[in-house]
């Protein structure tokens, strides 16, 4: 009578055994942890597969989490590279990366990149101010004009979006702590929208329902290949601070990589033109490499871009998200 | 004193013997231990390096107010609905009564994100409904949390009432009909406190999910303690507060447990063994057509709205040329890890519902409250927390479809164990009873009268773990083989980077996909 129970304890446990032995892990293919959506890079990778004869796994998360996830796994990752949304992340696991090629690092300009060269940027996302184009409110100047009264209940924010963090934690480089606390509390005061990311905003400016918002730029190119977004427009806040941020996604190879040569061509394939023609016309980016344009957009030298070492916004990404909190905006 | 006979017990007797239950105590014990390493590895992290915690106590306790609000509130609007639709369409003589009984448990399978973006897309000035001329406003914060999670849940609440109306002996009902009350007097005093271990089933289901749920109160901008989970987790590196506020979380679900526990009277449902053919509720006039427009509306807005959204949404994007890539890779693994998931998940909880009806044990209410408590966490706080466990204790399972198995089972086991609990019972233990009198083992007995009494309650478990897993993305984007893309994730990733057009594809695979069990299994309930 007690053969039943352990019957089925014995099935899970075989079942369990079973499954476990099928699936362990396999050190063949160069594996990828990309926080940059599948929708986005794939077609990228698999062309990077088909003319490099390299087969690639890919891992696709947030940034933000594969950064943890990398810091929890140590030294026991199957990862081989990093690639990464924003300088954030990739900072963050900094400690965990071998350090480039300066032929690879001499392709872009260095602030795209870290300064001790351990990942470097491989297309650019700049912050942008959406709004709705018959919308009669002044489009702020500087970054502190968003806050003013005229705009109280008609700007969509994303608080708790990666970009927004990032955004904030070079506020927090560019100002300190304190200046960047008392301008999140001037925006939560003026009663913003928030939503869970850009591409609501851009949505929700395009249909009138908020007048503008801070977003990345490429999410209105991208609203309007799905047949949306005629009634919004990007505008780039021109007073060079770091409402006009330029965000770079970046690549980096980790230390325990076991595959050097197969990781350093896909970084090398990333700026490749091939590489650098799909950010401008797949995925609306900024390309990072001479000779290669974004069209349709404000190009990325008239830009003001606030100076701000991108190496550093993972020291204070922690603290980005503590202040966004303590402001009550999250 | 002896005026009054004492309740029945609700408990199955027959099984109290220890010598005979302490196989299955083991088998129960050892099927919890992937519902306990969550919470455990969670309050280990926080003992040994802090709480790290970053919001100010009275914005915690605003937060625990919200969910809790969302939850009451979604948790009565779900059980009012599916009572409904569960007593329309086997009570009534109402017409096509089995078509609707299919079509209300149908949104079961739109996971809580895809109805939030749903809302969102046919409302507003933009949205679908504007397009045929009706611009409502979109119902973001706490109405369109409550509206999106109360549509979507309601089925569950229908499912689990189902079988509950129809184990209720129609001999208790007749008699008070035969006694001169009303229709509506004999619904209350005596049909909904029969139905009281359905109710309550499906109250836990829906509100511990509704605690748990991060994708329709994001997106509709509802703050809730699990979008501040969320939140922290996606903006920080360190994890600690996160991992705070998670056991905070789990804390207000067994609060709600043990108060549930405490006020569960004790009552009788056993349904007679004579099987009588029971009457109909005629609907008349009136009756028929608000019965009639209740269900067309629900199924409008549930069912209609979404999928309409979606094709409308695919057809935009291909008529602008927007390529959808193939699907099938996604479809095939979502299918085999969401059926392995189901039978691993209802032979595990077999054992759990079992022990769990015995005799009325603080043992049996602890197992229980570890398999609910495992329920009610947020998913990614699941994911992060076994990562953890099982890089510093079996670091050969990490990034295996096992792990993930286990992972679901843990998280799903009390979905899986209500259903079979209900059928349990509901059982007579009179027959195990007997079949031990006449000398046959336990084994003949499991196999010749426990299954087979339980086999409908099997079967919903396994669906509803099945639909669960299919839409299950936050554990399954962190703890997932390399590569491993389910569809789920395919409409995490579109619908993160505004790919409409996929996004919709994808969902609508996988409700298509999800449709098949749950068709399944109302086609077999409609027989029996």
């Amino acid at each position: 009578m007690r053969r039943s129970p352990t019957l089925i304890t014995a099935a899970v446990a075989g079942a369990v055994l079973s499954l476990a032995a099928c699936s362990g892990g396999n050190d063949g293919p160069l594996v990828i942890y990309s926080g940059r959506a599948e929708e986005l890079v794939q077609p990228l990778i698999d062309q990077f597969e088909e003319t490099s004869g390299i087969e690639v796994d890919v891992r696709y998360a947030g940034s933000t989490d594969l950064a943890a996830t990398l810091l929890e796994e140590g030294e026991a990752t199957e990862a081989d590279v990093f690639y990464a949304q924003d300088p954030a992340s990739l900072g963050s696991v900094a400690s965990m990366m071998t350090n480039l090629d300066d032929s690879i690092l001499d392709l872009v300009d260095s602030r795209f990149a870290d300064r001790e060269g351990r990942w470097i940027g491989t297309s650019g996302r700049v912050r942008a101010f959406i709004y709705n184009t018959s919308t009669d409110l002044p489009l702020p100047q500087t970054i502190d004009d968003v806050n003013a009264p005229s705009w109280s209940g008609q700007l969509g924010v994303a608080p708790t979006n990666g970009s927004f963090l990032a955004f904030v934690s070079a506020m927090i480089l560019e100002r300190g702590e304190e200046a960047t606390l008392s301008w999140l509390q001037d925006l939560a005061a003026n009663d913003p929208v928030s939503f869970e990311g850009n591409s609501p905003i851009v949505a929700a400016t395009d249909a009138g329902e908020i007048q503008g918002g801070l977003v990345n730029h490429y999410y209105l190119l991208r609203l309007r290949a799905e047949g949306a977004g005629e009634n919004a427009e990007n505008w780039i806040i021109p007073a060079g601070d770091v409402g006009s941020l330029v965000m770079p996604a970046g690549a980096a190879i980790l230390s325990t990589t076991d595959q050097s040569e197969a990781a350093t061509e896909f970084v090398e394939f990333l700026l490749s033109t091939t590489a650098q023609e799909f950010f401008a016309t797949e995925t609306f980016e900024y390309p990072l490499i001479e000779g290669v344009d974004l069209d349709g957009a404000v190009p990325l030298a008239d830009i003001p871009a606030p100076d701000i070492d991108l190496s550093q916004l993972a020291d204070v990404l922690d603290d980005a998200t503590r202040l966004v909190t303590e402001a009550g905006l999250v | 004193m002896g005026v009054i006979a004492p309740p029945p017990d609700r408990t199955r007797a027959s099984s109290t013997r220890p010598t005979r239950s302490l196989g299955w105590w083991i088998a129960a014990s050892v099927v919890l231990i992937p519902a306990l390493v969550p919470p455990i590895s969670l309050a280990i992290q926080v003992l040994l390096s802090g709480t790290g915690l970053i919001f100010p106590t009275s914005r915690l306790i605003e937060l625990l107010a919200a969910t809790l609000g969302l939850a009451v509130a979604v948790t009565i609007t779900s059980l009012s609905i599916g009572t409904i639709t569960a007593w329309l369409t086997t009570r009534t003589d109402l017409r096509g009564r089995n078509t609707w009984m299919v079509l209300a448990a149908l949104p079961l399978v739109i996971p809580s994100y895809m109805a939030a973006l749903t809302v969102i897309g046919a409302t507003g000035n933009n949205g679908l409904l504007a397009a045929i001329g009706l611009t409502i406003p979109t119902p973001y914060g706490f109405w369109g949390a409550w509206l999106a999670l109360s549509l979507f849940l309601a089925p569950l609440a229908h499912l689990t009432i189902i079988p509950g109306l129809r184990a209720i002996d129609p001999a208790i009902e007749d008699a008070g009909v035969g006694l001169g009350a009303s229709r509506w007097r004999v619904f209350w005093t005596i049909t909904l406190p029969q139905l009281r271990p359905s109710l309550v089933s499906a109250a836990l289901m829906i509100g511990l999910y509704t605690l748990s749920d991060f994708g329709a109160v994001s997106l509709l901008r509802y703050d809730t303690f699990t979008r501040a989970i969320y939140t922290l987790y996606a903006g920080q590196i360190d994890r600690r507060p996160a991992a705070t506020l998670s056991l905070i979380l789990m804390a207000l679900a067994l609060t709600v447990l043990t108060i549930e526990w405490s006020t569960r009277r004790r009552a009788g449902y056993r349904s007679s063994s004579t099987k009588r053919g029971r009457r109909l509720v005629v609907l008349r006039g009136p009756g028929r057509f608000v019965s009639i427009g209740f269900l067309g509306s629900l199924t409008a807005i549930s069912l209609l709205l979404p999928v309409s959204v979606l094709i409308y949404w695919l057809v935009r994007g291909l008529r602008l040329g927007n390529e959808l890539g193939s699907l099938w890779d996604e479809v095939g693994r979502t299918l085999g890890i969401a059926l392995a998931a189901a039978a691993v998940t209802v032979v595990a909880a077999f054992p759990l519902a079992m022990v769990t009806t015995w005799k009325r044990r603080r043992m049996s209410t602890t197992y229980e409250s570890v398999a609910w408590g495992a329920y009610s966490l947020p998913h990614i706080t699941v994911g992060v927390a076994v990562i953890a466990f099982v890089l510093r204790s079996a670091p050969i399972v990490y990034q295996t479809a096992a792990l993930l198995l286990l992972v679901y089972m843990g998280m799903f086991l009390a979905q899986a164990m209500s259903p079979i609990q209900d059928s349990l019972r509901r059982a007579s233990p009179d027959l195990e009873d007997a079949s031990r009198g006449l000398g046959r083992g336990q084994l003949t007995t499991l196999r010749r009268i426990t299954l087979p009494i339980t086999t409908p309650g099997l079967l919903a478990a396994a669906t509803l773990v099945f639909i669960s897993v299919m839409k299950e993305l936050p554990a399954t984007l962190l703890l997932r083989p390399n590569g491993f893309e389910t569809l789920a994730i395919r409409i995490w990733s579109a619908t993160g980077e505004a790919f409409y057009t996929r996004a919709s594809a994808a969902s609508l695979a996988l409700l298509a996909v999800s449709i098949v069990p749950l068709l399944v299994m109302t086609r077999r309930d409609l027989n029996t």
